[in-house]
């Protein structure tokens, strides 16, 4: 899901860090509206905690192992704006000491998994939990079906921006200068992986996790770590 | 958890940063700025050769700065650009690159191309993307990973960003800390070999479990905050200094990049 360095042209880079600047400031604005003095530690620990998710590697069956990206856990857990910043900031982490991700396409990242994952799987997730109990198994559900669709539709955004680039760059007689595959390649590779296997090991992650808070520590779903009342 | 070991391995191993070699002796501000120079420069190279004599420089770059080659290599081709490597391959034949054909191949009856426009397309990609990826790599191993982030202001970051970025690093390393200790006590009463599914509760469970000690932690911090004299803005030493030696190192970068725009 993390797209490299290379892989996008510098319109599309640039495109993506405009798209993402008045997010970002907005986000930030909302958060330092809502987040009480004592919550300023949450967004470092949401963003270490996003960074780390993604660390796990998740049994599948097969002997064979996936990760989940965990940002609609984290929208979840800390309401989608506070969400988009923590996953910025694990985003960056990884581009700029890991070597994860890239520089120049940090803003096309972050609108992937950090604005479209987190925002759709987070209202989703409403949606479906409309009115239901902290405990009830609609949430566990809700979180499972929310975790897949905001990878899938994060991973459909990713294919686009991949298969784009043989049209915007190219040379003269045709050669691809960034990702060499078109919409009808990139498209398809993108969303069937992650439609028959990354996508189920996002909703397992998310609906156990939702279920063990519910079972263990059910005021965490309660209480919003980082004011949620800005939502809209 | 072999990926945690190796993000606390790589990650947190801060020895050539700490090295003598040029790149550390430089200032991080001026070297990021040069180094976001490279990468762009890269981004916007065009021609095969320009993309090779990149490369070669950030190359150049690493051994004066005193980084195992052996070392460098390794941590910079894998694993993004042996997957790009990988992916690339398909482009080289007509059916994604058609064009004027190099090498063909008669497999059960199925003619299979190479053409000049996909070799091109495939060589120009992986180039870009094994430069881009050794440039920031080569950054990020002689900098200091807290003096990098600092850096960041100097691109009028946000404070708040700024300093979540900061304590969102040390958080990282203690929550690896946390999950290898709570991998090792589960190995040590259950072994290594679990079905998926159990596999897959252990995960969410320490995924849940972390969040539950990360709320915890928050208010910790806060109380240490307030105690270091916390009021609601964050402050931050400055103990950069320039040099003459950095002033000449941008202008070369600057005067290099003008030359390779000029030239292409």
């Amino acid at each position: 899901m993390h797209i490299p360095d290379g892989y996008l042209g510098p319109g599309t880079c640039g495109f993506f860090y405009l798209v993402m600047l008045p997010i970002w400031t907005f986000a930030s604005r909302i958060v330092k509206k809502t987040l009480k003095a004592r919550q300023v530690p949450m967004l470092a620990i949401g963003a270490a905690f996003s960074f780390v998710i993604m660390m796990f590697n998740v049994p599948i069956p097969g002997g064979s192992t996936g990760h989940a990206v965990g940002a609609v856990l984290v929208a979840i857990l800390l309401g989608p704006w506070a969400a988009c910043i923590a996953v910025t900031v694990a985003l960056v982490i990884q581009a700029l000491l890991f070597g994860d991700g890239g520089i120049t396409v940090l803003g096309a990242n972050c609108f992937n998994m950090a604005f479209i994952m987190p925002f759709a799987g987070y209202y989703i997730y409403k949606m479906i939990s409309y009115n239901a109990p902290v405990t009830s198994k609609r949430r566990v559900i809700a979180s499972g079906v929310a975790g897949y669709l905001g990878l899938n539709l994060a991973a459909l955004f990713t294919g686009i921006e991949f298969g784009l680039q043989p049209l915007l760059h190219h040379t003269a007689g045709g050669q691809a200068l960034y990702s060499p595959y078109g919409l009808s390649v990139a498209v398809p590779a993108m969303v069937v992986e992650h439609l028959l296997l990354f996508g189920w090991v996002e909703a397992l992650v998310t609906a156990l996790v939702i279920k063990y808070l519910q079972k263990h520590s059910p005021e965490l779903l309660e209480e919003r770590q980082v004011n949620n009342e800005a939502h809209f | 958890m072999g990926a945690l070991s190796f993000l606390k391995d790589s990650v947190f191993a801060e020895e050539y940063a700490a090295g003598g070699g040029f790149l550390q002796s430089l200032d991080p501000r001026v070297k990021a700025i040069t180094f976001l120079l490279f990468i762009i420069q890269v981004l916007f190279a065009r021609s095969i050769p320009a993309l090779f004599f990149l490369y070669g420089l950030c190359l150049f770059l690493a051994l004066v700065s005193r980084i195992n080659l052996g070392f460098f290599l390794k941590r910079t081709w894998v694993f993004i650009p042996l997957f790009a490597l990988f992916i690339a391959i398909p482009a080289l034949f007509s059916t994604f690159s058609p064009g004027e054909g190099l090498a063909t191949w008669d497999i059960l009856g199925t003619k299979l191309t190479i053409t000049r426009q996909g070799l091109a397309a495939a060589v120009t990609f992986i180039m870009r993307v094994a430069a881009s990826v050794s440039f920031a790599v080569l950054l990020t191993i002689t900098t200091r990973h807290i003096e990098l982030l600092k850096v960041l202001r100097i691109f009028k970051i946000p404070q708040v960003f700024v300093m979540t970025l900061g304590m969102c690093y040390r958080y990282i390393y203690l929550f690896v800390s946390m999950i290898e200790d709570t991998y090792r006590a589960i190995k040590s009463r259950v072994g290594v070999l679990v079905h998926y599914k159990s596999g897959q509760n252990i995960v969410a469970w320490n995924i849940a479990f972390l969040w539950s000690r990360s709320l915890k932690l928050n208010e910790e911090v806060y109380r240490a905050m307030l105690s270091r004299g916390y009021e609601g803005e964050a402050r931050v030493l400055d103990e950069f200094k320039t040099q003459v030696k950095d002033w000449l190192w941008l202008f070369s970068v600057a005067a290099l990049y003008l030359i390779i725009l000029w030239m292409t």
